[in-house]
C-alpha cells in the first residue's frame, strides 16, 4: 500500500516541498560553495584581455523578461566587468523586451560608466534574422536614434562604429529566438568574436557551436551567471539565487529516485507474489 | 498570373540574396541591403497588422460575449494602454512622467507576469519528471539516469556529496549529448537546404497558402 502511495504521491505535496526548499534560501542564503565551470572562465578571460582603449563590446540584450530570471544576472555580472576595466559597449535589441531591461542594467552600473560615451542602449529592432543582418551590415545607421531618444549621431561612442569589424567582441544574451543560430549565420567569418549567455535548458543545444570553435565563450544559465559574479568579486542575484536552484534539482532528484524504488520495490512483491 | 508573379519574386529575391553569400559585387551587395531592408520593414508592418488582428478577434469576443470575454477586455485596455504611454514617451522623451509610467508598467505589472508564468514551469517540470521518470525499460533507465546525473553535475550542492557528479555531468552534456545534437543540426541544415531549394523552384507552395 505504501509502495502504491511513494510511486503516486500527490502533486501538491510535490509543489508545497519544491515552495518551501526553493523559498528558504532566498530569506536565509546558505552559501553554498560554487565551483567556475571552464566555459564560464573562457569568458572571464576574453573579456580580462579587451584593451579599453581601442575594444568596443556589442552586448546582443536578445532575452525576455520570462527567461530574465536565468540570462539577467549574467548580462549584469558582464557588463559591470565590462564597466569596471573601462571597454566600451553599445547594447542592441532583437527582442522587444531587450531595451528596458538594458535600462535596468544602466540603472546598476550607474556612475561607472557615462552614457553615450562609455555606453549606449540602441533600442529594439524588429525583423528577426533580417533585423541582425542589417546591424551586421550596417551597424552605424541601423538605428537613427537610441532608445532614449537621441539621434545616434550625437553620441561620441557611436563614432567609432562604422562596420561590423569595429566591435572586437559580440556577446549575445539570449532565450530563443533571433539568438545564436542567426547570428551565426550572418556574421561574416572574419567578423568579431561572439559568445552567448543563454538559459540553461538550450545549453545541450549549443554544446556542438561552442566545440567546434564558433562560440569564443557560453554562459550557461544561471549558474553561469553566477560564477561570473564570483569571478569578478561581486555576488549578486545569481549568486543568491543558485541555493534556491541547487536545493530545488536535489528535490527533484530525491522525488524521482523515491519514485523509482518504490516501483522497483512494487515489482519485486509482485514477482513474488506470482511465485 | 496569380501563382506565378509570386513565386517568381520569391524565386527572384532569394536567387540575389544567396548570390550575396558567394560573389562580390557591389550592385549585388546594394540588392541585399534594400531587401533586408524591406524584410525588417514588412516585418514591423507585420506586428502592427498582428495587433490589429488581437483586436479583431477579442472584440468579437466580447460583442458575442463568449466566455472568458473579461480577458479580452484585460488584454485589450493593457494593450492600448501600453500603445499610447510607449508612443507618448518615445516621442516626448522631455516628459520625464510618461518614461517612468512606461519604465513602472514594465517593471510592476509586465514583468512580474512574464516571469510568474516562466517559474510556474519548475513545478509541472517537478511533478511531471517525478511521474515520467521511471525505469520501465532499458531506454528508459539510460534517460533517467542521464537526467538526474546532467541534473546533479549542474547543482553544487551535489558537488559537495560526491565531487564526481560535476564531471560526471560535463562529460554527459560535452561527450554524448554533442555527438546527438551535432548529428541533429547536420540533419536540419541538410532538410533546411532542401527546403530551401524548393522554395526557391517553386516546388513548395506552401508559404503562398496553395499547399502542395
Amino acid at each position: 500500500m505504501w509502495l502504491e502511495r511513494l510511486q503516486n504521491i500527490d502533486r501538491r505535496v510535490i509543489y508545497t516541498v519544491l515552495l518551501i526548499v526553493l523559498l528558504a534560501p532566498m530569506i536565509k542564503p546558505i552559501g553554498i560553495p560554487l565551483t567556475v565551470n571552464q566555459t564560464t572562465h573562457q569568458v572571464y578571460n576574453l573579456i580580462e584581455s579587451l584593451d579599453p582603449n581601442t575594444d568596443i563590446v556589442m552586448i546582443g540584450m536578445d532575452y525576455s523578461v520570462a527567461g530574465a530570471a536565468d540570462v539577467h544576472p549574467q548580462a549584469v555580472a558582464v557588463a559591470k566587468h565590462l564597466a569596471n576595466r573601462g571597454v566600451k559597449m553599445v547594447m542592441a535589441a532583437f527582442v522587444p523586451d531587450g531595451p528596458m531591461l538594458a535600462e535596468r542594467i544602466l540603472g546598476i552600473l550607474g556612475d561607472r560608466v557615462t552614457y553615450g560615451e562609455d555606453i549606449v542602449n540602441l533600442g529594439y529592432l524588429a525583423g528577426g534574422e533580417s533585423a541582425v543582418k542589417k546591424f551586421i551590415d550596417d551597424p552605424a545607421n541601423t538605428f537613427a536614434r537610441d532608445h532614449r531618444g537621441n539621434p545616434i549621431s550625437s553620441l561620441p561612442i557611436m563614432n567609432n562604429i562604422k562596420t561590423i569589424h569595429d566591435f572586437t567582441l559580440i556577446i549575445d544574451f539570449q532565450t530563443g529566438s533571433p539568438g545564436y543560430q542567426d547570428f551565426l549565420r550572418q556574421l561574416p567569418s572574419d567578423g568579431p568574436l561572439y559568445a552567448v549567455g543563454i538559459v540553461t535548458v538550450s545549453v545541450p543545444n549549443v554544446m556542438p557551436y561552442l566545440h567546434s570553435g564558433q562560440f569564443a565563450g557560453l554562459l550557461p544559465g544561471l549558474r553561469g551567471g553566477a560564477e561570473y559574479e564570483v569571478l569578478i568579486g561581486e555576488p549578486g542575484e545569481g549568486a543568491a539565487r543558485m541555493d534556491a536552484q541547487s536545493l530545488g534539482h536535489l528535490v527533484i532528484v530525491t522525488f524521482i529516485i523515491v519514485g523509482n524504488v518504490a516501483y522497483f520495490l512494487s515489482k519485486q512483491q509482485e514477482k513474488s507474489r506470482k511465485k | 498570373m496569380k501563382r506565378s508573379v509570386p513565386l517568381l519574386i520569391v524565386f527572384i529575391v532569394g536567387s540575389i540574396l544567396l548570390a550575396t553569400y558567394f560573389f562580390q559585387n557591389p550592385t549585388l551587395d546594394q540588392a541585399r541591403a534594400l531587401l533586408t531592408n524591406w524584410g525588417v520593414i514588412i516585418t514591423a508592418f507585420a506586428v502592427g497588422l498582428a495587433s490589429v488582428n488581437i483586436l479583431r478577434i477579442h472584440t468579437a469576443r466580447i460583442a458575442n460575449r463568449r466566455s472568458g470575454w473579461f480577458n479580452s477586455v484585460a488584454l485589450i485596455i493593457t494593450m492600448f494602454t501600453f500603445i499610447i504611454v510607449g508612443i507618448y514617451s518615445r516621442h516626448n522623451p522631455q516628459n520625464t512622467a510618461a518614461a517612468e509610467l512606461f519604465s513602472n508598467l514594465f517593471d510592476y505589472a509586465y514583468s512580474p507576469f512574464s516571469a510568474t508564468m516562466y517559474a510556474m514551469l519548475a513545478f509541472y517540470v517537478a511533478s511531471a519528471s517525478y511521474r515520467a521518470f521511471r525505469m520501465r525499460s532499458f531506454e528508459a533507465t539510460l534517460l533517467l539516469a542521464a537526467a538526474v546525473l546532467v541534473m546533479l553535475g549542474n547543482a553544487p550542492i551535489a558537488e559537495q556529496i560526491w565531487t564526481k557528479f560535476p564531471v560526471i555531468g560535463n562529460w554527459l552534456l560535452t561527450v554524448i549529448n554533442t555527438t546527438g545534437q551535432r548529428g541533429i543540426a547536420i540533419g536540419v541544415a541538410i532538410g533546411g537546404f532542401a527546403t530551401s531549394l524548393r522554395i526557391l523552384l517553386g516546388f513548395d507552395r506552401g508559404h503562398l497558402g496553395y499547399g502542395e
